[in-house]
């Protein structure tokens, strides 16, 4: 099982001191966080994309291939990668060199992205989110798999006689996941291509996440013909950590309180207690992270959110020792217990079945 | 077993609000035990909510016996709602329970409307601003509302009859009412060759 975090790549001015860091510092911020998830023993740092302030990835191959070249071990994906507004020809160029840049240390997650106003900037309609999802990721998919491609869809220029350069790395495609949080039809999707299905449930329920982890699955059985325990499935997760349980709320709850998103709104505990958010001792995470697979099954990744809301680098840092040094080995070890054998244990395609799309 | 939902909005106790939708309950207690048919209620008291109602609309999902009582809102035959009239409108927490709906939550869900406010210059207030709001949401609301002013809680049996026949045309359109949802979204199979059959 892989353990990792996401960024979502936010400038945010820090609740308790007034400062607000500048997109340069971010950006390094950003750096400094990924190589400090690899020196403590994570397996996986994931970037946002955002196309409006106050985030900065807009660009996460220009991110992750700096991070390549200063990285040995830890994958590198995305969260998410925006399959409406970007063109898939772009999409399936940028990471292809980026597969080969890693030497295939990499892959990436789909994502619709949910600001409206991004959306007509790249000449597209939020209402279409999902046909653009569909049209564009089969467009992808196809673009990764056969080496002349004909295409034509109702959302861009029509491909004729067009082959991808570099193609992907000893011709395997780089896994892809599908991320939604409501969304049944991206569930669907993940399955019909025998793909990884992400649920990001860090704002929600976990009776949510696990009725959509339960749908991927039922329907990943139905079209790759193998055990729904093949499916791949990521969670997402956020948590704020110190020694002593009080100090680690003390600390976080003004973070908490000013947060983009939920802050100004529920209670630190009652949110605590709704959604993934554990604020407390290293003890109180590794019980409540290693009681998600009760929900969702044996799954193969799980990534943290740590450093939003405004956070300053030094305290994320901290939070990285900690995770790396006393939270993810136990949970390695919990993960490992009584796990069925036959469940994928990293992501890789769960079938060896082709889902070919008709040629039109 | 029929159930209906009552969502009331009033604040102070006694209220006003409160007593109409009780009203309104006991009529259709009645016709329905007249008519041999049992009828069970679930009750959302929308002060008792406030809190979990603001927290829904700043985390987008609500949480705990909301929740629940939402997901029982969305299940019955029926809906009886009733306001209070501020600023010759519904009142903000009546409103934001509604926002925080999910679209088809009220669709064709048969319901009465009811307010109440301190004088019957208010009365139309109902029509103008209570009864778009449910129309937008698709809900069969039922021809007559009920609006109470406090000095017609005085006054013989002006209410109740307005209730007594409001009650009838509620339980008309829950006889007709086919819960089975007709609006199922686009499926990915759909989704995936729209792109061969535009």
């Amino acid at each position: 099982m892989e353990f990792g975090i996401m960024t979502v790549g936010d400038v945010t001015t820090d609740p308790t001191t007034g400062k607000t860091p500048s997109e340069h510092e971010r950006i390094k911020a950003t750096l400094a966080i990924a190589l400090k998830a690899e020196e403590v023993g994570l397996d996986v740092f994931a970037t946002g994309e955002h196309h409006n302030p106050p985030f900065i990835p807009s660009s996460p191959t220009t991110t992750l291939g700096y991070l390549a070249a200063k990285t040995q071990r830890i994958k590198l994906s995305t969260s998410t990668t925006l399959i409406t507004t970007n063109d898939p020809v772009k999409i399936a160029e940028d990471y292809s060199v980026l597969q080969h840049l890693t030497d295939g240390r990499m892959d990436l997650m789909m994502g619709r992205g949910n600001t409206g106003p991004v959306y007509p900037w790249f000449g597209k309609d939020i209402r279409d989110g999902l046909r653009l999802a569909v049209e564009n990721y089969q467009l992808l998919h196809q673009l990764w798999r056969e080496d002349i491609v004909n295409w034509e869809g109702n959302y861009r220029t029509p491909l004729r006689n067009f082959t991808l350069a570099p193609k992907p790395l000893n011709g395997e495609p780089p896994f892809v996941w599908h991320g939604s949080i409501r969304s049944p039809e991206i569930a669907e999707q993940a399955a019909y291509y025998g793909d990884g299905f992400f649920h990001n449930n860090i704002f929600w329920p976990m009776s949510h996440t696990k009725q959509m982890v339960e749908l991927y699955r039922q329907r990943f059985e139905h079209y790759q013909e193998v055990p729904a325990h093949k499916a791949i499935v990521g969670l997402g997760g956020q948590v704020f950590m110190r020694k002593n349980s009080q100090d680690a709320k003390r600390e976080f709850r003004p973070y908490f309180d000013n947060a983009p998103v939920y802050g100004h709104g529920p209670t630190m505990e009652d949110f605590t207690s709704q959604t993934p958010l554990t604020v407390g001792s290293p003890q109180e995470v590794i019980d409540r992270y290693a009681g998600m697979r009760e929900h969702v099954g044996d799954y193969q990744r799980q990534l943290f959110l740590i450093d939003h809301a405004g956070l300053p680098l030094k305290t994320v840092l901290e939070q990285l020792d900690i995770l790396g040094e006393e939270v993810i080995p136990v949970l390695r070890k919990e993960n490992a217990q009584g796990r069925n054998p036959d469940a994928p244990s990293t992501p890789a395609r769960g079938s060896k079945k082709i889902m070919k799309v008709e040629d039109n | 077993m029929i159930n209906i939902t009552i969502v009331q909005a009033g604040l102070r106790e006694p209220s006003s609000t409160a007593m109409l939708a009780s009203l309104m309950r006991k009529h259709l207690e009645k016709q329905y035990f007249e008519a041999g048919q049992g009828v069970q209620f679930n009750e959302i008291n929308l002060r008792e909510y406030t809190h979990a109602i603001m927290d829904s609309l700043t985390v987008g999902f609500p949480s705990g016996e909301l929740a629940s009582k939402i997901q029982k809102l969305e299940e019955s035959d029926g809906l009886i709602a009733v306001t209070p009239i501020f600023l010759a409108s519904m009142s903000g927490l009546f409103k934001t329970f509604f926002d925080t709906l999910s679209q088809d939550a009220l669709k064709s869900k048969p319901t009465l409307l009811g307010a109440t406010a301190g004088t019957s210059r208010h009365t139309l207030a109902l029509e103008h601003s209570v009864k778009p709001m449910f129309s937008y949401l698709k809900a069969s609301v039922a021809p007559t509302s009920v609006f109470a002013a406090t000095e017609e809680w005085g006054q013989s049996t002006h209410i109740e009859e307005r209730v007594s026949t409001a009650s009838k045309e509620l339980i008309a359109l829950i006889k007709n009412y086919d819960k089975r949802d007709d609006s199922k979204p686009l499926s990915f199979q759909e989704l995936l060759n729209s792109k061969q059959n535009p």
